[in-house]
């Protein structure tokens, strides 16, 4: 990712509660500096005030925590970094210190706290490295109901170029305008979030623009994750049916990104303008509309290179799925049993939660094995019907044999595999999503 | 031990960039793929295999010479070429492959803040090698699959120090003629250097298609690179070179790896060179793959794009990704486009005729089927 006027602040202080007011006042003031209005940073500031307090309780007072505090056009981000061997891992289990039978000891978690007053929130452990606790807060933006949608024509020429930020807001207007919610992420409602998502980096636009000016079409495109690029669209503004607008749209998307480490393209939200011969069918997820209706949708892949082929594991469980969709996808895989043959496992396993209350998604990621995985799963599952998030998910990399200890507890727990994502881990990424319904 | 901090050691420019993977070994991909034979038509090599006089090198080089160092610059090599093309050996730098010449000449001429000029869709290695040694590549479309003279001329400002083209164009196919070239060294006045990738050029059989060599003394701004990789079939070997005026290249030596070339590769390419009957029969080959293949696609109503060398572009109904790991399940390994900016198209080497009528045979199926889903 290239993140323009990606400012970044830093504060290296002790696990100590006497610091809480230094680190209070670190936070709430870098994010008004980074752009964040008044409220929004108390927000951020009650989050990192969780955060530091609950880090305070599981460290000893002489450990160090480095927070940086960064701006990413439309957003602030807080991090939280600290080394493994001074903290108990456990102690990151959305559900550690309390009990999920208890409805009062639920709101005295810390971290769910601190996820609550956020837009995402994310407790990340990488091999090798520390933990890494990101809290990101957006900046509030107006809603684009009330503007007025310019009439789109059919173009009989267009060039494909880069959005202004004035044409941005018009193609975000457009798309709410043409495509119904469920295929369209939230963003284009505020034109003004859109306009800072390209502008700081985080995402790339494209259009269909007429010599005088007028719009035909856009795509945007972003990473997500290490190795995959993400697009929305084509999507196409009262054009004939064979235009050809939506094959040069996209072949300008993938120009962009043939040449970067991207490994594959997905389209989660495919239009019906989506030139579907670039695109592999990998499966569906099921997305809810802002009315709590559901709608599955198809997502669709492409790999941006030759596959090279690799190993990859499996638990027993799963290897019927894998065995499936390696042969439908004709993806060169040798599948690795992982078989339990009495050795001695640790007891407590670590899951890592990630909200993005935007997208009324939660994503849980393991971090460590532990014969517990079972029980940490369903008192994840309990905590999080709680809170107003519809889709869970769980990402299995078939890189690291021990995910796929958790294999037969989330099958156990409603959890359904949906789709393979070629090399998006360290090997292919197993995507389960917790049933059809909400938790 | 700590971990070295990488995040401060790394120039952001190489942070930005990402290392080419090459395929797998034969024998690890015909495991993973499940065929039992691999015909390889993704690198454009040469199936017939080395001219005669090559091969003998190479079938008596003695084990014991292994131990020896190589001439340090090719010296018998460069005074061969010296002698075929009518110049001073000076004028001659050989290479670990042409790849390897590629960065001499981009290190010799360019510094912080310039940029080299190049079409969007060539072979990748000039625009690779520029960012990864932290220039800027301009990268300029391709018109009609050929590079467009005067859009590079718009390109070029005063920070512009290479110009590089693809003469044939790898993978179009497309060339410019003499005049076109002469029209376009005119324009740029000497102002830049032009190098002129020849990797394709003996399998060029227009009469207007420029010897780039023989215009050397007329445009001392002009370099040319060759290999011995395609055409000799020396590809494993990897050897190349460039010609071009002697204080051109005088200049480009200062940053040239001397040692880099074994001494087996610059044996094979000395009795490479003037191989006509080798050129002949190769060019026969290609001619009769081509009208082959070319014949099959217009019956499977896939449109394609070839010209000149030992390839030809095909454009599938399906992501040419796809269709490359649906091709290895049946033993034939093409290069898919996307990476050369043409999604959904696959480059075909040209080769045998066993290998085409696989080729033709794995493709009719894999497009069949997905008319069929």
């Amino acid at each position: 990712m290239n993140l323009k006027n990606n400012r970044e602040v830093l504060l290296s202080v002790a696990a100590d509660s006497v610091f809480l007011p230094l680190v209070i006042s670190f936070v709430e003031n870098g994010a008004v500096g980074l752009g964040l209005g008044r409220a929004e940073a108390m927000s951020l500031t009650l989050a990192t005030e969780e955060i530091f307090s609950y880090l305070c309780q599981i460290a000893s007072p002489d450990e160090m925590v480095e927070i940086r505090c960064s701006g990413g056009g439309y957003y602030v981000r807080a991090v939280f970094l600290f080394s493994v061997e001074d903290f108990n891992m456990r102690a990151f289990n959305l559900t550690t210190t309390v009990s999920v039978d208890d409805e009062a000891s639920l709101d005295e978690m810390g971290l769910l706290i601190a996820s609550r007053t956020v837009e995402r929130f994310q407790v990340l452990k990488e091999k090798g490295k520390g933990v890494q606790l990101t809290l990101i807060k957006e900046k509030k933006y107006p809603a684009s109901h009330d503007e007025t949608v310019p009439q789109a024509r059919p173009l009989k020429e267009f060039s494909i170029q880069e959005p202004n930020p004035e044409e941005m807001k018009l193609l975000a207007l457009l798309v709410s305008s043409y495509y119904q919610d469920s295929i369209t992420p939230e963003f284009f409602e505020y034109p003004g979030k859109f306009v800072d998502m390209v502008e700081s980096g985080e995402c790339r636009a494209a259009m269909a623009l007429a010599p005088d000016g007028h719009l035909g079409g856009g795509i945007i495109w972003r990473w997500t994750g290490l190795k995959t690029v993400e697009c929305f669209g084509p999507y196409l503004f009262n054009q004939k049916p064979d235009s050809s607008i939506p094959e040069s749209l996209l072949e300008h998307c993938l120009g962009a990104i043939a040449k970067t480490h991207a490994v594959g393209l997905i389209n989660r939200y495919p239009t019906d303008d989506l030139p579907k011969e670039h695109f592999e069918p990998l499966g569906s997820l099921t997305f809810f509309n802002k009315d709590g209706s559901t709608a599955s949708l198809t997502a669709y892949f492409r790999q941006m290179q030759e596959d090279p082929g690799t190993a990859v594991w499996s638990h027993p469980e799963l290897e019927g799925f894998l065995e499936g969709e390696f042969s439908r996808l004709v993806l060169p895989r040798e599948i690795r049993l992982v078989k339990d043959l009495g050795e001695t496992k640790t007891h407590f396993s670590v899951l890592s939660t990630e909200f993005d209350r935007s997208q009324k998604v939660v994503t849980l990621r393991p971090i460590r094995p532990g014969l517990d995985a079972g029980t940490n799963l369903a008192n994840h599952l309990k905590l999080l019907s709680r809170e107003s998030l519809l889709s869970v998910f769980f990402e299995m990399d078939l890189a690291e044999p021990w995910h796929t200890d958790f294999t037969p507890a989330l099958l156990k727990h409603g959890f359904t595999p949906r789709l393979v994502l070629p090399y998006a881990g360290r090997s292919d990424m197993v995507i389960f999503q917790l049933g059809d319904v909400a938790v | 031990m700590n971990a070295p901090p990488l995040d401060k050691l790394v120039p952001e420019h190489i942070k930005r960039f990402e290392p080419y993977i090459p395929s797998k070994p034969d024998s690890e991909l015909i495991k993973l793929y499940g065929c039992s034979h691999l015909f390889r038509l993704n690198n454009n090599e040469n199936p017939l295999g080395p001219p005669q006089a090559a091969r003998e090198v190479i079938d008596r080089f003695p084990a014991a010479r292994a131990s020896i160092y190589p001439s340090g610059d090719a010296y018998h090599l460069r005074h061969k070429l010296a002698e075929r093309f009518g110049l001073d050996p000076e004028q001659f730098l050989v290479g670990n492959g042409a790849n390897e010449v590629i960065g001499f000449v981009i290190k010799a001429f360019c510094q912080e803040g310039d940029n080299i000029i190049t079409a969007d869709k060539t072979f990748a290695v000039y625009e690779w090698v520029a960012e990864f040694s932290g220039f800027e590549a301009r990268l300029v479309p391709l018109v009609d699959f050929g590079f467009d003279d005067e859009e590079m001329l718009g390109h070029i400002d005063e920070k512009t120090k290479i110009v590089f083209i693809c003469n044939p164009n790898n993978p179009t196919g497309s060339y410019w003629d003499e005049e076109r070239l002469r029209g376009f060294l005119r324009n740029i006045a000497g102002r830049q250097i032009v190098v002129v990738d020849e990797a394709y050029c003996e399998f060029v059989e227009r009469e207007d298609y420029p010897d780039g060599i023989r215009l050397i003394r007329e445009y001392p701004n002009l370099v040319v690179f060759r290999t011995f990789s395609k055409m000799y079939a020396l590809a494993g070997l990897r050897i190349g070179y460039l010609a071009g005026d002697r204080d051109v290249v005088d200049i480009i030596r200062r940053t040239c790896v001397v040692y880099s070339v074994n001494g087996l590769a610059q044996e094979a390419a000395l009795a490479a060179l003037n191989n006509q009957e080798h050129i002949n029969r190769t060019r026969e080959m290609v001619r009769e793959g081509k009208k082959f293949v070319a014949k099959e696609l217009d019956l499977l109503g896939l449109p394609f794009v070839h010209d000149q060398g030992n390839f030809m572009m095909i454009r599938l109904p399906m992501s040419d990704s796809l269709a490359y790991r649906k091709l290895m399940t049946q033993g034939v390994m093409v290069r898919t486009m996307t990476g050369f900016r043409f999604p959904n198209y696959i480059r075909l080497t040209i080769s045998n005729m066993e290998a085409m009528e696989t080729f033709v045979a794995a493709l009719t199926k894999i497009v069949h089927k997905g008319e069929k889903a």
